[in-house]
């Protein structure tokens, strides 16, 4: 009985200084809250950018670019808390609306209504940046001759949930080619994936009344590279890809896309004035009340229209603006321009 | 007179059929039972087999962070690229620990309290028979419902405005969800445990004058403890992993901005996410950064250490329990 208890004392002694440690954590931090607090009445009276915390939410589309540029700004400033959420654009606009997210990330311009449920909550100075271009290019291998340019039918003939089963290019469309199909693309949990089911699929899916995805027999993969050296690998493959980086890419041709409006080739430029029908605007949108409240808002806004726009857009994988949108953009964020 | 010609009768079919039995028979009675034996150990074995693949694969991808830069994982935060130095899940690990102590402190005692009345002081009737089914019943709803009250109730503060108390989106508001979740689960097991102490033990007791919060204190509750904390320890483990009532109640899946030392009270009140949000939110990432799939990985090897901990901390005390008991 004696062993018993001495060997498991050391137990109740972990408990215990677990609670003592807790209890004198619990005094520091009543200590940090006073030098928080000094630091919030200094930072009222200063003009120094100052401890702060900054909230974003809305799509998972710019969440990345919204999330690098907060880990950029991290490395030059520390003391500015950056959290970023991509629960998904509406959602982002509620939370925007409501006054709790200080700005909203969004792959769509912002609506009517979303725009009253703000002016209701009192928040009517609405800043909206251009931030960045999400396009798509579909891509082939770089010998195949007999394709060119498909339309969004063919796009939802070919990859839509309508394709499942078919083995070549005509038998998924009858005016396409007699060859074998291959279609290589990335998996469910991609941004990119998303993108594309949205833009692509999603109207013409609801019209033939089936479920909003692809067909399930393609060949998905996580990295692109894999997806790369899979359209590379055949003729007559079929793939899709951020276009920033298939612009790259070696021995790949890029389908001009019709959407309704002729035959439009991928280019930067024809991206960045959305002739090209599968691509759109990111946006961040600013509520101006609270970045002229927060100076860590109106901080992390100034560093996201200079380096972000500069680096961030690109390097995760999205069109960067061309000069005099990113100069656009700059602007309105200095003019504290805000929409109607 | 029937019931002892009945009992004769199948008396001598048995006699006979025991002297009937040949050696053959007594072989492949013998083949069966290894037979049986076999598919036995074949289904353990598999069970094991899956386990350890498992265990091994998410080991063998956690690497990279686990084995080099392992203080660094520990201490870093949520960061856009995995490459980032600074990638880590110190943040989640805040989460999760507190979610642990909040369901610790919360759902215990609420818990162990209304076993111990249900099972020695209610009457009983049809009243506390309801109850019973009642709670049987909560501990089969699924998560997300949980996720939604607390959503309602401590995060939009809808009826009691009690989000002005836990901050709305917290680490309070998460543990407290929690806590209501796993409130009925401690209920059923900790009065199952109450129900298996001898009655025996309660009569001796009243048999030398002890009042009724005597027995309770001094026989009933050291017998059942196991019982009881291995109750709680499955509840443990389930808050620990829970992910969908999380959501609703707002963890943050992108970037978490605050980075609060593991034991500084005072962030409770503020944004969150806790480790099993890192590791959905990781891998969906590693369609975009494919180096996200080691840091998911090895943030899954950092949560089975947790529920371990949390686990061997419980069996501790219970056989420490047991020994008494003994």
């Amino acid at each position: 009985m004696r062993y018993s208890t001495r060997r498991l004392s050391p137990l109740t002694a972990i408990l215990v200084s677990l609670v003592l440690l807790m209890a004198a954590c619990n005094g520091d931090s009543d200590t940090d809250d006073t030098d928080d607090d000094n630091g919030g009445s200094a930072q009222s009276t200063d003009d120094t950018v100052g401890v702060g915390e900054v909230f974003i939410s809305g799509s998972s589309t710019v969440e990345p670019i919204s999330s690098l540029v907060a880990d950029m700004l991290s490395d030059v400033n520390s003391d500015i808390e950056v959290t970023v959420d991509g629960p998904g654009t509406g959602d982002g606009f509620k939370l925007f609306c409501e006054g709790e997210a200080d700005i909203s990330d969004a792959s769509r311009q912002i609506k009517a209504s979303e725009k009253e449920a703000c002016l209701e909550n009192g928040i009517n100075n609405i800043i909206e940046l251009k931030v960045g271009i999400d396009g798509i290019a579909v891509m082939t291998g770089s010998d195949n001759t007999a394709v060119d340019c498909l339309t969004f039918e063919h796009l939802f003939d070919l990859i839509g949930p309508n394709g499942q089963g078919t083995k070549t290019w005509v038998e998924a469309s009858s005016d396409l080619p007699d060859e074998t199909l291959t279609i290589f693309g990335p998996g469910e949990e991609s941004g990119t994936f998303d993108s594309f089911v949205e833009i692509v699929l999603e109207g013409l899916a609801e019209e033939a009344g089936v479920e909003t995805t692809t067909r399930t027999d393609y060949n998905p993969s996580e990295n692109d590279n894999v997806i790369l050296r899979g359209i590379q690998s055949s003729t007559t493959s079929l793939g899709w890809l951020g276009f920033a980086f298939a612009v790259n890419a070696q021995d790949v041709k890029l389908l001009s896309i019709d959407g309704g409006e002729g035959c439009i080739a991928p280019t930067p430029e024809t991206i960045a004035s959305n002739e090209y029908p599968i691509s759109r605007d990111l946006w961040i949108y600013v509520n101006a009340d609270k970045a002229a409240a927060n100076p860590a808002v109106a901080a992390y806004v100034d560093f996201y229209t200079t380096e972000g726009l500069a680096e961030a857009t690109s390097e995760v994988g999205y069109v960067e603006l061309t000069p005099e949108d990113q100069a656009q953009t700059q602007s309105r964020w200095q003019n504290r321009t805000t929409i109607g | 007179m029937i019931s002892r010609i009945l009992d004769s009768k199948t008396k001598n079919t048995i006699s006979r059929a025991v002297e009937k039995r040949s050696l053959a028979q007594d072989r492949r009675s013998a083949y069966k039972s290894t037979f049986f034996r076999v598919i036995l150990q074949a289904a353990l074995l598999l069970t094991m087999l899956i386990l350890l693949v498992l265990l091994v694969s998410v080991f063998l991808n956690g690497t990279d962070h686990i084995l080099s830069r392992l203080g660094d994982f520990l201490n870093g935060t949520m960061r856009s690229r995995s490459v980032d130095e600074k990638l880590g899940v110190h943040q989640a690990l805040y989460g999760s620990l507190w979610i642990v102590i909040i369901v610790a402190v919360c759902a215990f005692p609420l818990g162990i309290g209304a076993a111990i009345y249900l099972e020695e002081y209610a009457p009983e009737n049809r009243f506390t028979a309801f109850i019973e089914v009642n709670i049987n019943n909560l501990a089969g709803v699924p998560s997300v419902v949980y996720g939604l009250l607390g959503l309602a109730l401590l995060v939009n503060g809808q009826i009691f405005g009690l989000d002005r108390i836990t901050g709305g989106r917290s680490t309070l508001s998460a543990g407290l969800t929690l806590a209501v979740l796993v409130l009925p689960i401690v209920v059923i097991t900790a009065s199952e445990a109450i129900k298996a102490v001898p009655n025996s033990l309660r009569e001796a007791a009243y048999g030398v004058g002890a009042t009724k919060w005597e027995v309770i204190r001094t026989q009933v509750l050291p017998y059942a403890a196991p019982g009881v904390l291995t109750g709680t320890l499955l509840s443990v483990s389930r808050a620990v992993g829970e992910t969908a009532p999380l959501i609703l109640v707002g963890a943050v899946s992108g970037r978490l901005g605050p980075n609060p030392g593991l034991f500084e009270m005072s962030a409770l009140t503020d944004k969150f996410t806790a480790l099993p949000l890192v590791i959905t939110s990781w891998t969906q990432q590693s369609g975009r950064d494919v180096g996200f799939t080691a840091a998911a990985a090895a943030a899954i090897v950092v949560l089975l250490v947790v529920v371990l901990v949390v686990n061997s901390v419980a069996i501790g005390l219970r056989n420490r329990f047991e020994k008494k008991r003994g």
